[in-house]
Order: structure tokens, then sequence, then C-alpha cells
């Protein structure tokens, strides 16, 4: 069964109008009815003149006139204030694995209390999630879930992280960052995942609230980037150094799509550049592609490509480099990277084993790198 | 190669007040717009040109830039109740923009059903973005079923602004309110998206008439609303030509913010480019010469 449930296709099926979920609804919960949209200031935006602003949040740095919204769908300029319109208004919330982020190297086996708004801040025509991250706010329904009933939600039901994931939690800056820290304060901590689309002051000021950011990285070429994505690989790159130099936790994931940024020599330029510049134990996730959104006319990924960039990879020295899914592949597990022993087993999203002792090889005692405890 | 007509009419006294529109002034402003453009003796024979009376027509109004810069019901409902007089059932024309919020708030008066106009943004009931996104070029987007189903027949009813993305916006930006995500297609001046969104089949294959509403025309830091940069100009546009329409429409622009002592848009970097592509896609004329300009006083 699906453990997210999408507000759109949700709505007439019954779901549960609720802030505060019943203990039955382990995944989602909590759909609203009518147009639901916030009216709070953005952070991160220059007034400029004529009732006209700059974004300052994203590298895009939108110029809108009044009354307009920025790319991301979910900003709007009105008479010269900026406003967001997805404070508190989640469309998305799940309770998830930790694995399905995926974070593999953060509390595995825990749940993460997951949440979304709609909008993102590029267009990629391989959204897996297209529904909630390409719509504007008014064609989903949202519920009221501001920071303290999130922070709240995730001590009831037992999760020690929140997770602002599903869309792009970058135009969702200000509830993540609120929340992120009311969280905190009851003792949650917070996960981002993140296209990496993101201005450095505001990227800076994220990394002081949250403990761990999953960069989806989508390709090494600014070319595929403008066309595909129609954004840029440069800030990207910037981004994932900055969160790096933070010191928080950093996976990155690498969405495998068949002969569109699968070369092997393109892959091998990538693990080089994480290799140099952050070094051979960020964890590295080669994922499956499925056919989804504008590009359905392309196959699943191959899981020959998918083993073939893991050990690219693994060749260029990086330690920890995973396939995604395909449940039950070896490339799932985590191996130490001194004695070769198997530290921890998945399948899917399942901890099959974890013989971490805080987050040592029980064989060698080399330390895996992580949040463990 | 016959040039596209563009029909220009002027309508003194139009606008008497801020707001306000004077019917009979704008009546005759279509009377003569429907005559030039069509050739016929009258407005109503000059409809039935145009349209069938079994089409279901959608006037596409442009509710964004509510109340001062939107086509206001008092221009939108005189152009359906000629319709009606061509031969149109009501119930067969709806005027429509993206929400209901923002007809509300550029004073329609919603209605969906019955035997009268239908009123109605693409969020009513039944209405919506239904199905798969659908890829044409570089858009990818679901379509209002107001576009997509209700209509066989499309009437692009836009109002005539300065654009800071686009240049200008006028006729075919227009149907960026028939799909769901138009916030993803301003990159690089909404060159090519304008016009290969027009392009999409059930846009194209739709459109029959470009009106567009220059009565009010921001000249400048447009689209929102400026009152020291808007001109009463007091002009209704008409073209079957989508893109000579707009091309026109851009001339104009130019011409007030030239008047007015401001850059012309290419020296602001932002020439609606996407006239051209149009025209190389086939879908009209961005050329003067290939543009033929009728310009009346009613």
């Amino acid at each position: 069964m699906k453990r997210r449930i999408f507000f759109r296709t949700a709505a007439g099926a019954g779901a549960v109008l609720s802030a505060d979920p019943g203990p039955a609804l382990h995944h989602l919960y909590a759909f609203g009815q009518t147009v639901n949209l916030s009216h709070v200031e953005a952070r991160y935006y220059k007034r400029l003149a004529d009732r006209e602003i700059e974004c300052g949040l994203c590298p895009r740095r939108c110029k809108l006139g009044d009354k307009e919204r920025g790319y991301c769908g979910v900003r709007q300029n009105e008479g010269g204030t900026y406003y967001t319109l997805v404070y508190g208004k989640a469309c998305s919330v799940n309770v998830d694995p930790i694995e399905k982020k995926p974070f593999f190297h953060v509390l595995p086996g825990s749940d993460a209390l997951s949440i979304a708004t709609a909008g993102c801040n590029v267009h990629c025509k391989f959204c897996q999630n297209w529904e909630i991250s390409q719509v504007r706010p008014e064609q989903v329904q949202a519920l009221d879930f501001p920071p303290r009933a999130v922070a709240d939600a995730a001590v009831k039901y037992r999760c020690p992280t929140v997770a602002y994931t599903y869309s792009e939690p970058t135009v969702f800056y200000e509830y993540m960052v609120d929340t992120a820290v009311e969280a905190k304060r009851q003792g949650v901590r917070s996960v981002v995942v993140s296209g990496g689309h993101i201005n450095p002051e505001p990227l800076e000021a994220l990394t002081k609230v949250v403990e761990a950011i999953k960069i989806d990285l989508k390709s090494f070429d600014e070319d595929f980037y403008r066309t595909y994505v129609r954004g840029e690989l440069k800030p990207v790159l910037e981004a994932i150094k900055i969160i790096a130099q933070a010191g928080i936790w950093l996976e990155i994931v690498y969405l495998v799509i068949p002969t569109l940024n699968d070369a092997v020599e393109d892959v091998r330029k990538m693990t080089q550049w994480l290799h140099r510049e952050i070094g051979p134990e960020v964890p590295l996730h080669f994922t499956r592609f499925h056919p989804m959104y504008l590009i359905k006319n392309l196959p699943p990924t191959p899981i020959s490509t998918l083993e073939k960039l893991r050990q690219t990879a693994l060749q260029e020295g990086l330690r920890y480099v995973y396939t995604g899914n395909i449940p039950g592949h070896e490339g799932e597990n985590t191996f130490c990277p001194k004695c070769r022993k198997m530290v921890i087993e998945r399948s899917g999203y399942k901890i099959v084993r974890n013989d971490l002792r805080q987050g040592t090889c029980p064989n060698c005692q080399h330390r895996v790198p992580g949040i463990w405890t | 190669m016959a040039a596209s007509k563009v029909v220009i009419v002027r309508g003194k006294g139009v606008i008497p007040r801020k707001g306000e529109v004077e019917p009979k002034v704008l009546a005759n402003m279509y009377e003569r717009g429907f005559r030039l453009l069509t050739g016929q003796n009258n407005s109503v024979a000059g409809l039935r040109t145009i349209f069938a009376p079994a089409d279901r027509i959608g006037i596409k109004v442009n509710a964004i830039a509510a109340p001062e810069l939107t086509t206001p019901p008092e221009v939108s409902l005189p152009l359906a109740r000629l319709m009606v007089a061509a031969g149109i059932r009501e119930r067969q024309i709806v005027v429509w923009d993206r929400t209901n919020r923002e007809l509300k708030e550029a004073r329609y008066r919603l209605n969906s059903g019955g035997d009268v106009f239908q009123i109605m943004g693409t969020d009513t009931a039944g209405m919506g973005y239904p199905g798969e996104p659908i890829t044409h070029l570089n858009i990818g987007s679901l379509f209002s079923a107001i576009q997509s189903s209700f209509v066989t027949a499309s009437v692009s009813l836009a109002v005539l602004k300065d654009h800071g993305m686009a240049g200008i916006t006028a006729g075919l930006k227009n149907y960026y309110g028939a799909v769901h995500n138009p916030n993803k297609y301003h990159d690089d001046n909404c060159n090519p998206f304008i016009a290969e969104l027009f392009d999409a089949p059930s846009i194209k294959s739709k459109h029959r008439l470009t009106i567009l509403d220059a009565l009010v025309v921001q000249y400048h830091r447009g689209p929102s609303y400026h009152a020291r940069w808007a001109e009463t100009y007091e002009a209704l546009i008409f073209s079957l030509d989508p893109v000579a329409a707009d091309f026109v429409g851009w001339r104009i622009v130019e011409d007030l913010r030239k008047a007015k002592g401001l850059p012309s848009l290419e020296e602001d970097k932002r020439a609606p480019l996407y006239l051209r592509t149009a025209e190389r896609m086939g879908l009209g004329t961005a050329t003067l010469s290939g543009i033929q300009i009728v310009e009346e006083t009613a």
C-alpha cells in the first residue's frame, strides 16, 4: 500500500480531515476541502521600485511585479510585499521509513514524519512527484499543519525526525525553518530532501537548524540541467559544498535515466568531483528511474546500468555507494570500507540487520560516518 | 499571400471615468470592428463568418490584475450578446479564466449551468485540469477542461499590457491561463513558450478570433496596474491572425513608450521575440509588411 497519499487523488476516498491523526493512520491523514493559502511574509527578498520585488531564495532571483508569482508558483508579490502562500499548508504528510528519503546513514530503521507543500523551483521532465511539485497551491488540497503541530505529531508518533521532502522544500523555506526550530525544541531532528537550487545565504541559515540534507544531483552536465530540469548545475554544486562545510550530514542521490544521464564517463567525473570537493565518505545513491510525468517514452533503468555506475563510483574511491529502487539488491547494503563486512542489511525500506555498534564496524572497529544515535 | 488584417477601432469617450465603460460607444466599436474585419454589412453577419450555431464558444478573458487591468464584464458580455444575435445559444458561450476568485475580483457574477451565459473559472466543480500532462514541444501541462473539452471555438479577449518578462502580454499569452502551470513558462522572456503553448492542439485548433482590449494600455511596469504608466487609449483591436494582432499591440506599446520618453522594449532587453518564433512556426504574421492595418474611429 502506498504510504504517501496525495490530497488531489485521495480527497474523494474518504480520507480524514485532521491535524491530529488517529493512531491507525500510520500513513497519511488530513485533507482540506477548500482553497487554503497562507499570507505570511517571505524571507530573502528585496523590495524594488514601483511595487516590484526580487526574490533572493533561489538562483532564479525572480523579479516580480505586483500580483505576480515566482517560478515556484507558491510565492506572490502583493503590493510590493512578498508572501509565501504555503506556510503551514501541508499537502502531503506521511510517516515514512527514513530509508525512503533515502537517508542510509541517519538513524537506520527509524520513521520520519514527512511533509511537503505544493510547488517547486525547477521543472524536471521526469519528476516523480509532479502531482504536488508541479502545481500551484490552489490545485491541491492542503491541511493546516503549523510548525508546532508538526513537531507535536512527530513526538506523538515517535518519529525522531521530521523530513521536508516530496516536492522542493526550498519553496516552503519559512515553514521548514520554523518547523525545524520548533521540532528541535521538542527533541526532534530535521532532515531535508532537496534539489539544491537555493542561494548560499538561506542555505547557510538552514544548515544551522537541520541535521542532514540529501541533495538530488540530477546530472553533471549543464545542458541536461537546462533541458530536462530547467535549472542550473553550478548552484547545486555550490550548495553541496556549503552543506559539507557546515558540518551537517550530507547524502547524494543520482536518479539514473536511460540514455539521458547514464554515461559512465559523466558519472565518473561527478564522482571524482565529489571525492575531491566533499570527500570519499559522502554516501551516493544511484536510483532507478521509472517512466513518469513528461518522460514516459523511456524504459526503467536497467539494473546492470545501476550496477555499472556503482562500480565506477567505488573505483573512484567513494566508500558508500548504493543502488536504489531495487528491493533486495546487494547495493542496498552498507559495507565496512575497511574489512568489507556487511554492517547494515536492507531490503527495500526495511532494515533486515544493523550490526553497527555506536557507528563502528563490529569486526574491525572502523568508524562508519553518519548519525547513528 | 494576402496580408493579415488587423483592425483598430478607437472609441472616443468609451472610458468616461476610470473603471467605467460607456456601453453605446463600445457597441459601436464592436459593430465597426466586425464589419471591417469580415467585410460584412453588420457585426452579426460578420460573426456568422467566424462561428457556426453549433459552436461552443470560449471567451478567454484576462482577470489576473483585477480590478484595474482586466477584461471587465462590460467588455466581454456585450461580445457574448453579439454572438447570441448571430445565432449562438447563450448556454453555448462561456466567459472564463483560471479561477473563480479572480473572476469575482474582476466583478464577474459566476454562473455555470442553465440556459444563460456560463461564467466560470477552471476551478469550477466538474472542470479542473483532467487527465495526464500533455507534452508539446517545450510545453508539459495539464489543460483546462474548459479549453480542452468544453469549447469548440475560442476567442482570446485579452488586455494589452506591458509585461516585465514577456515584453508584452496580449492575445497569445492570454492562453497561459489555460494550463495549470503558467509559472513554468516565464524563462527567456517567455520565448518560445508563448508560441509553443498556442501551437498545442487544444488551443490552435480552436482559436478563431483575437480581440485586444486596449481601452486602457499599461505601457510600462506591467502586467500590474500603475496609474502613472496607464494610457486611456480607447481602442479595441480585432484580428483573425493571433500573431498579427499581438504584433500590432506591441507597436502600440512601443509608440506609447517612445512618446513618454521610455526606452524601447528591445533596449529594455525584453522585446517580445516570441512573436517571431510564432511567425516561424506558421502561427501568423509578425512582420509589418505582411499586415494590413485598418484604423478607424467609431
